[in-house]
């Protein structure tokens, strides 16, 4: 089984961001591996331990991508492929699906497997994008597998009212709910073997991407401008005895905020 | 000329409040829209559509579309979208539009903007403002290329107006083939009379501080009472005191009720990511420093289960 996991290299949101004239302030950021792509790669290892085979992830970033590619080997990826990328400011899901569809072409991959959505954009559209491209199937937002063989795989996929279960012919794209698994840590001796895994180095032209494909040019939506969302106003606390604090919340939820009114 | 083709959603029958919420902001904006309807045995729903302002309603009624999948809606969507005309296609981001949106967009070859909360339109210009980093920042964005507007939109920030169902325009769509390379296998649905979340006015939500399944049992009542729904934390559910279906948050369902109560919960970033669009926030936690008093609107430190019984003791005199 050939496993194909795409993760992106993301500001880590556990901080504090701060943001100064429409833009993030980049001074204070920590990167990491999107957490849930971190998912995806748990499950990718699950499955070629069971099945056998390799998980490949392939990031397009910048040089300081290649750490979370090595975090991931760590981890027990087999190897890794970096698309050197620098514009990602002006990038958006539909550019990046398709520079994935141009690196995967013409590899052999049995499931393409990623997080649900990105933890630096929300927006959740790569994936489904980069299968329509490929012309395989989808399966988003799964919360559990089984039935994995080289031929097909079973899906439980968190719908809106049940939980769908399908049954998907490979190759296929497949995005994880972050409730699918937690993800291993790092072993030592991992980390030391990551340095001898395969990394492969791809600059963009040598895969047919044009410079029409790239940042704003080969992006269909842009980003105006970023701000903190509006704070909420200063709220009330009660403390001390629970019974005065619920009686004087509620007097107040009542006369302020309409509260069963 | 602008025109906007909506995607209904159905439940057990009936036409959701995300859709009839698109419905009445395309009406408010002075643009015609279109709406199509697919589902299995959904045909009926159509003239509340019509009501809610649908010219032409897109109808597919087949019992292979009983459960939402990729590809005939993506063709079913397509087909329609030929014959209306239209330029944009709003969505809503249910897991359905977060499955459909992308799939949709790919395949005319253009962008698209996902879970939107506010939304500028003249005409197929469009300004969204979007959550992301787990809505520690909003984006404001819009479209760089001509071409079709495909847009999902989070339900809760845009209001259903009331209408009466009136006669539809319906036009009848043939039914494409699924993917032959996906089957579906089963369908396991939770049937339930409670209140879903997020279609709740109020809801009552549990986190670790309940200790376990006897303290969500402990805590329950008061959603009853309220008519409430009742939600948890990813912590609950993921230590099985409660179905995943209850979870709160940017991987559960992502909720904006008037009154929100989170007893015993912490309030991390994923968390409030899916909650603290909420109208009015009460908390009621033992930590004073907890995060959620960061948003709440009405915190109260202390224990929950001295605090709940009082709660469901006095709301009880209010209402009779
Ligand atoms: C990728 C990702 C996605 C996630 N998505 C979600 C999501 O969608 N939804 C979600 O909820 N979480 C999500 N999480 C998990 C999230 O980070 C937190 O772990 C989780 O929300 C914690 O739940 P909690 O507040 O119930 O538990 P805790 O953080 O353990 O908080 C329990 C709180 O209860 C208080 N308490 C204890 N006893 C009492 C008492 N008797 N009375 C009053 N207060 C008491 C404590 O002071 C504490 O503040 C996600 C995490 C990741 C990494
Ligand atoms: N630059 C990238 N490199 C590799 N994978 C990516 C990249 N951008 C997005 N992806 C994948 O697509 C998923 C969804 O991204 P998004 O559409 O931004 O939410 C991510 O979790 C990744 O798995």
């Amino acid at each position: 089984m050939e496993i194909i996991v795409p993760i992106k290299q993301v500001p880590d949101v556990a901080l504090n961001i701060k943001v100064k004239d429409g833009a993030v302030v980049e001074e204070g950021l920590s990167y990491v591996i999107s957490s849930w792509d971190e998912t995806a790669l748990e499950a990718a290892l699950q499955i070629t331990e069971d099945v056998g085979g390799e998980v490949t992830l392939l990031t397009i970033g910048p040089e300081k991508a290649a750490e979370s590619l090595r975090k991931g080997l760590a981890m027990g990826a087999h190897k890794a492929i970096h698309v050197k990328y620098d514009d990602a400011k002006n990038t958006d899901s539909f550019a990046y699906a398709k520079i994935l569809q141009k690196v995967l072409e013409g590899r052999k991959y049995d499931l393409i497997l990623t997080g649900r959505q990105s933890q630096d954009t929300d927006a959740g559209l790569t994936a489904p994008m980069l299968a329509e491209f490929l012309s395989v199937p989808q399966v988003t937002n799964i919360i559990r597998f089984s039935d994995v063989s080289e031929q097909k795989i079973t899906l439980y996929r968190k719908g809106d009212h049940a939980t769908e279960v399908l049954e998907m012919e490979l190759p296929g794209v497949v995005t994880v709910n972050d409730s699918l698994n937690d993800p291993r840590l790092a072993s030592m001796r991992g980390i030391m073997m990551a340095k001898k895994k395969p990394l492969e180095e791809i600059e963009l032209d040598t895969i047919g991407v044009t410079s029409e494909m790239i940042g704003s040019h080969g992006s269909m939506t842009e980003v105006l401008h970023y701000d903190k969302p509006e704070s909420r106003k200063e709220g009330k606390s009660f403390e001390g005895d629970e019974s005065d604090s619920v009686k004087k919340a509620l007097a107040l939820m009542v006369s302020e905020s309409k509260f069963l009114a | 000329m602008s025109k906007i083709l909506i995607i209904a959603e159905v439940k057990n029958g009936e036409i959701k409040k995300n859709t009839l919420e698109l419905l009445s902001f395309a009406k408010s904006q002075g643009i015609e829209s279109d709406a199509v309807l697919s589902g299995s045995g959904v045909a009926r729903q159509a003239n509340v559509l019509a009501g809610q302002g649908a010219s032409t309603v897109y109808l597919a009624d087949d019992e292979s579309l009983e459960i939402y999948n990729t590809e005939q809606y993506t063709c079913l969507v397509t087909d329609a979208l030929k014959q209306s005309g239209a330029t944009q296609v709003w969505l809503s981001s249910s897991e359905l539009g977060r499955d459909l949106t992308p799939r949709l967009a790919a395949r005319h070859n253009v962008g698209a903007l996902s879970d939107v909360t506010q939304l500028e339109v003249n005409g197929d210009d469009i300004t969204a403002e979007r959550p992301c980093m787990s809505t520690k920042v909003m984006q404001t964005c819009q479209f760089s290329k001509e071409g079709l507007r495909i847009i999902s939109i989070r339900s809760g920030f845009f209001l259903a107006e009331q209408t009466s169902p009136v006669d539809a325009n319906i036009v009848t769509l043939s039914i494409p083939e699924g993917h032959a390379k996906l089957k579906v296998k089963e369908v396991q649905v939770e049937v339930s009379d409670e209140v879903e979340l997020n279609e709740a006015s109020i809801i009552i939500s549990a986190g670790r501080g309940t200790g376990g399944t006897e303290g969500c049992d402990f805590v329950k009542p008061l959603a009853t009472e309220l008519g409430a729904a009742f939600g948890a934390s990813r912590a609950v559910c993921d230590a099985g005191w409660l179905p995943h279906k209850h979870q709160v948050g940017q991987t559960g369902t992502m909720v904006n009720p008037d009154f929100y109560f989170a007893l015993g919960i912490s309030g991390a970033i994923q968390h409030l990511a899916g909650m603290s669009g909420s109208k009015v926030i009460v908390a009621v936690n033992k930590d004073p420093d907890a995060p959620i008093f960061k948003v709440a609107d009405y915190g109260i430190v202390g224990d929950l289960f001295k605090a709940v019984p009082v709660f469901r003791e006095e709301i009880g005199k209010i209402k009779s």
